[in-house]
């Protein structure tokens, strides 16, 4: 029988991946990282449980971070009186939201509502800035991902643009 | 009842509980005041170490062995300073004590009160022998301070088990922090997360960048101290331990206000001891006009200057902005947190105003913005 003792000093040696890793390999945010990177992540994000119909944040709330969606799905809106409410995405596993809250002090721009119940991974501002100081080429590979992932989404923003104004 | 008699009994009823809540505290306080104070420390200990211990675990990948090398580094390095100082101060005093039994120090007193005695207009002067009445004095003070040593064994004891402790503390933060930082979070209610989440970061903020600029704050007194002593050496001041007074002229400085004046303490006291029967020492002049035996005068203008420097370049630019506070409301907090707890009171007050002030900003945007949670 193994003792507690050594157990507990060598529990850090422990390889077993977590569901939280695994749910962070998917996202796009962490691809070419490390599993010594993805541990480090961990430790950085926050596992938090939303009842169905839950608001996770709302339309002009104070944003810090983005958030990786574990289990469950939710909804993104604008307006929320019936009648009203416009849906703008739906998001279900694996997918992530409210990103652009790690760059800016800007409020959030849409609602996020939990569709059914479900458990999200946060990562903040505040967390990311920290990574940046203590592991820079981390934070950089994170950071460069991010930026990735925005200007592809711009591009896609300036191709439906130019379709609309040649139309 | 109508709602605002019902909100005024409410208010009432809230004020009673406030009352009664710190009525149990003061009933409460002397038994765990030491307890409270311990878990301060290791805090301010811990947030002071996690850089190297966090910086360590991603090295080799283990948190608890991280944190005992760490610890072994630092124990090793208080050991070594501790150990190097106090053999250092004991060959001092032997060599002292050897050199000067209590009659030297008093015909040495007496001479020196002749000197000054002398040095002063001839008004002041007095008819009595004031040279006498001072050389006693001296020794007599001398004594008492050598005397008093003894006293200390006891404070020592005490002093031991608060530090062993707080040690015992700090490792259980260190290797436990981000556990226990994240239980805080997990404990914020979904409504409040990002807010709570933003006050808990706003707060460690606050307090480890006020740490930080105090550690450097401190590490430039201690530079410029041991320059300012080996500038002193060279024009004959004699002073020994360099090192270890500048040392400790930084660390006393951690202390606002009465900390640079402790800092000085250790350099007149070996100043002194080294130039006893030193002609050349006792006559010296500051400036070549006012009499300055033993280097004094010459030793408190050099950390009057090391002491303007720190405080109106180096401490506004690392501390004052760290917190944010108005150098009034600082003086302030100050005398308040002396009053209290004394010397504690006004090593724990700027930051603990730093952290109310961080809190308030959070209720005040919480009451304002409710609508949107």
């Amino acid at each position: 029988m193994k003792s507690a003792k050594w157990e507990n000093i060598f529990k850090g040696w422990d390889n077993k991946e977590s569901e939280t890793v695994h749910t962070l390999k998917k996202v796009p945010v962490f691809k070419n990282l490390s599993e010594r990177d993805f541990s480090e992540l961990e430790k950085m994000m926050h596992q938090r449980s939303y009842a169905s119909g839950d608001f996770i944040f709302k339309n002009k709330a104070p944003g810090e971070g983005m958030y990786i969606i574990m289990r469950g799905s939710i909804k993104i809106t604008i307006g929320t009186n019936e009648g009203s409410e416009n849906t703008l995405a739906e998001l279900g596993k694996g997918e992530f939201f409210g990103e652009l809250a790690l760059f800016d002090d800007e409020p959030r721009s849409a609602n996020a509502i939990a569709l059914d119940d479900c458990v999200l991974l946060g990562l903040f501002t505040p967390d990311l800035m920290i990574l940046q100081e203590r592991n820079p080429v981390l934070g950089h590979k994170i950071m460069f991902n991010l930026g990735g992932l925005l200007g592809e989404r711009l591009r896609k923003t300036n191709h439906l643009l130019i379709k609309e104004q040649s139309k | 009842m109508n709602h605002t008699q019902s909100n005024y009994i409410q208010q009432i009823y809230r004020i009673i509980l406030f009352l009664i809540g710190l009525w149990f505290l003061n009933l409460v306080w002397p038994f765990i005041s030491d307890v409270i104070l311990m878990l301060i420390f290791a805090f301010l200990f811990t947030t002071l170490l996690l850089s190297s211990v966090d910086a360590f675990e991603r090295k080799i990948g283990n948190r608890n062995l991280s944190v005992l090398g760490v610890v072994i580094i630092l124990l090793g390095s208080i050991t070594t300073f501790l150990g190097s100082f106090i053999s250092q101060i004991s060959l001092q005093a032997q060599e002292f004590s050897q050199r000067v039994d209590q009659d030297t120090m008093t015909s040495e007193f007496k001479s020196l009160g002749e000197k000054l005695t002398s040095a002063l207009p001839s008004f002041m002067q007095n008819e009595q022998s004031s040279s006498d009445y001072l050389a006693t004095k001296l020794t007599e003070l001398t004594q008492g301070v050598l005397g008093s040593l003894g006293s200390l064994v006891g404070t020592v004891g005490n002093f031991m088990f608060i530090a062993v402790m707080v040690f015992i503390f700090t490792i259980i933060l260190l290797s436990e922090y981000h556990s226990f930082k994240k239980a805080l979070v997990n404990s914020i209610p979904n409504k409040y997360f990002e807010v709570g989440l933003k006050l808990i970061y706003n707060v460690e903020k606050s307090v480890s960048s006020y740490l930080r600029g105090q550690f450097l704050s401190a590490a430039s007194v201690a530079v410029m101290s041991i320059t300012g002593l080996l500038i002193l050496n060279f024009f004959g001041a004699n002073i020994t331990l360099v090192i270890f007074i500048g040392i400790i002229a930084g660390l006393a400085n951690l202390i606002p206000l009465v900390g640079p004046f402790v800092g000085m303490v250790p350099a007149l006291i070996i100043a002194l001891m080294n130039n006893i029967g030193n002609d050349a020492a006792t006559a010296h002049m500051f400036f070549g006009a006012i009499p300055s035996p033993f280097f004094a005068l010459d030793i408190i203008f050099m950390f009057l200057v090391v002491q303007q420097i720190e405080g109106n370049l180096i401490t506004p630019a690392l501390v004052g902005k760290s917190v944010g506070l108005h150098p009034m409301l600082v003086m302030i907090v100050l005398l308040i947190g002396g009053t209290l707890l004394g010397p504690l009171g006004m090593l724990f007050a700027v930051p603990a105003t730093g952290v109310i002030k961080v809190i308030l900003v959070e209720v005040a945007f919480l009451r304002k913005n409710s609508h949107l949670l």
